[in-house]
């Protein structure tokens, strides 16, 4: 009986495709067994992707509120703190605006790469509140820099060369995110992203000892990581050292007692300076012919050295890497096999196809390491330019560029004293 | 020098922020309309899985998550298994006896329980909770039965990282997004 019903179920099952891997029949179950119903857990990200919008715009109109309204370090303090738990370790900080731009930049490049409507939002809404109140959202909204807020204690000033010099660093990251998510290659910033690992307790080991590290230097230097290494902080200082509304430490005018510079972390409140540095007029209209000369030249000179490296840069990509095993393999058959030679040759891998992928890949490399090239030697140049030009201040100035809304200078500014409530504690 | 003139930078510098901001804004606008054209339509392909139809068990799934304990769990179909009583995936290879003492079994973590139905199959269960996603027992499956055992990404558990790391990894390129609709592919819903 039994026999028979395994020829009538072999019959069966051999009609049908999908069962072609099975060795083993279906079995007939004379016990009334049913079959389990397993259930499971369903992704439920939607839902939280709406709460982190919402989120997101309420905290930024919260630090806008703070900062130019209240004028308080408080409120901001406290939203950073909120941002820590929420974004960080809540939420473990996917997705984040920094991160964004690489999708931002695959969907640009790639048609079929469908870009999610919150992604969007995450990479938007930052950059308009840049463009219409500053550098908010770095405030007291982004994790990463709440968390350098949160720990940082005392300010050791960094000498300006160096900050400006390392100020470069944030365009050269950006320069080969771009590149390396518009070759589709890897999504750079996610994979050195130092304090997710801190965030979700666990990850790459090196990538949490980078992030410590950079905790601990955040204790005496002021958010090393969103001044020296944040693309997404660099991408929003442009658009908020051209913001509508500028943030000013007091309304009731500077008195020059140059307190706020001295408790400002990220070195954005700028000393009076006169215009008249000694030197003749037509000495400094030179020099700024001369960087501005020089601009294009180091961009072309960027150009030239990046896309230089451009096939040892593709090595970043897959499928260049597993055509540069086999070819290795191929060269030294003794060798150890990789896996991944293993899996291609098993999965019965035809190595022209991969050759013709592979020189598509580094047609990309050559087209994309030239741009990323170009933009590095174009913001030297242009860093170099904006160093030239001396402009005269009579006054403590805000660099709405630099300025990470932190609060710290509202207090220490001797106008912003509430007099009537000193009064009262006095008497 | 006039007066005029003396007071004209100020000015100037006013008139040249003002058209910087003005020129931000637009770039900001038409990117942003640009994105949004390319964020409209079909529905979102967000959630990472694994196609179990090209995986090659190489067990990276257990070691290239984010998380502590891989988000990369066995599943079992059980339309396909075969109900065998010696099970690729459960047993080690070459054991003495078909029994469920610790020494006889695969699994490195005893997540697959059995469970007698009537002579001779035998119900295969993972306990999820147990599994760091190994994939010894879908290899064993894969090669020796009928393949009911597959990797997926358990969705409940997955941090929906920007960047999968493991598909990073993935030697044969076998995960990828998938839409909420296909949030699992599983082998059994045919």
């Amino acid at each position: 009986m039994r026999k028979r019903g395994f020829i009538i179920l072999i019959g069966v099952l051999s009609s049908l495709a999908v069962w072609a891997e099975a060795r083993f029949p279906k079995p007939d179950f004379t016990s009334g067994y049913q079959y389990p119903v397993i259930l499971h857990g369903a992704p439920n990200e939607m839902f939280w992707n709406v709460v982190d919008i919402v989120m997101l715009i309420g905290m930024m109109s919260l630090v806008v509120w703070g900062a130019y309204r209240k004028r308080s370090r408080a409120v901001i303090y406290s939203l950073s703190v909120v941002s820590v738990l929420y974004f960080g370790f809540f939420r473990s900080g996917c997705v984040c605006s920094v991160g964004s731009i690489q999708n931002v930049v695959l969907s640009l490049v790639s048609p079929d790469y469908h870009l999610p409507w919150y992604v969007l939002l995450v990479f938007l809404l930052p950059i308009l509140f840049a463009l219409l109140f500053g550098r908010v959202f770095c405030a007291g909204v982004c994790p990463l820099g709440a968390l350098q807020e949160l720990v940082n204690i005392r300010n050791f000033r960094l000498a300006r060369s160096v900050s400006v010099a390392l100020s470069v660093i944030p365009w050269i990251y950006l320069a080969f995110t771009i590149l390396y998510a518009a070759t589709r290659s890897q999504f750079l910033i996610c994979r050195l992203d130092p304090f997710v690992g801190i965030f979700r307790l666990g990850g790459d080991m090196g990538m949490i000892t980078f992030g410590i590290g950079l905790l601990l230097m955040s204790v005496f230097i002021g958010r090393p990581f969103c001044r020296f290494l944040c693309p997404y902080g660099a991408l929003l200082s442009v658009f908020s050292s051209l913001s509508w509304k500028k943030l000013e430490i007091t309304p009731r005018g500077c008195i020059n007692c140059a307190l706020c510079g001295m408790s400002c972390p990220v070195d954005a409140i700028r000393s009076p300076q006169s215009s008249r540095t000694g030197e003749e007029r037509r000495k400094g209209v030179n020099r700024i012919i001369l960087f501005a000369a020089l601009l294009p030249l180091l961009t072309m000179a960027g150009a030239f050295l990046v896309g230089g490296q451009s096939d040892a840069l593709s090595l970043a990509h897959k499928d260049v890497y597993l055509y540069e095993l086999l070819l290795q393999q191929q060269a030294r058959p003794d060798m150890e096999v990789p896996l991944e030679v293993e899996t291609f040759n098993a999965l019965g891998g035809n190595i022209e196809e991969l050759k013709a992928r592979v020189d598509e890949v580094r047609l990309d490399y050559r087209f994309y390491t030239r741009l990323a090239g170009a933009l590095i030697g174009f913001i030297i140049g242009f860093k170099l330019l904006k160093l030239s030009l001396k402009r005269s201040r009579k006054t403590y100035e805000v660099s709405s560029a630099h300025c990470t809304m932190c609060g710290r200078c509202f207090s220490y500014c001797p106008q912003n004293i509430n007099i009537k409530k000193h009064e009262k504690t006095i008497s | 020098m006039n007066k005029e003139k003396l007071k004209s930078p100020v000015e100037r510098r006013d008139f040249l922020r003002r058209c910087g901001t003005l020129m931000a804004g637009g770039v900001a606008l038409a990117s942003g309309g640009l994105l949004a054209t390319k964020s409209s339509g079909k529905a979102g392909e967000v959630f990472w899985q694994i196609d179990p139809y090209r995986c090659t068990q190489c067990g990276r799934c257990e070691t290239d998550c984010v998380l502590p304990v891989s988000a990369v769990k066995c599943f079992h179909a059980n339309r396909v298994c075969g109900y065998c009583d010696l099970c690729g995936g459960y047993y080690r290879p070459n054991v003495k006896e078909l029994n469920t003492a610790a020494e006889n079994q695969l699994c490195p973590t005893g997540a697959i329980t059995r469970k007698f139905v009537e002579e001779p199959y035998f119900e295969y269960t993972i306990d999820e909770s147990l599994c760091t996603g190994c994939a010894k027992c879908v290899k064993g499956c894969t090669s020796f039965g009928n393949g009911s055992l597959f990797l997926q990404i358990q969705q409940d558990l997955c941090q929906q990282c920007n960047e999968c790391a493991i598909a990073r990894v993935c030697p044969s390129d076998a995960i990828h997004r998938v839409s909420n609709a296909n949030a699992y592919q599983l082998k059994d819903h045919a």
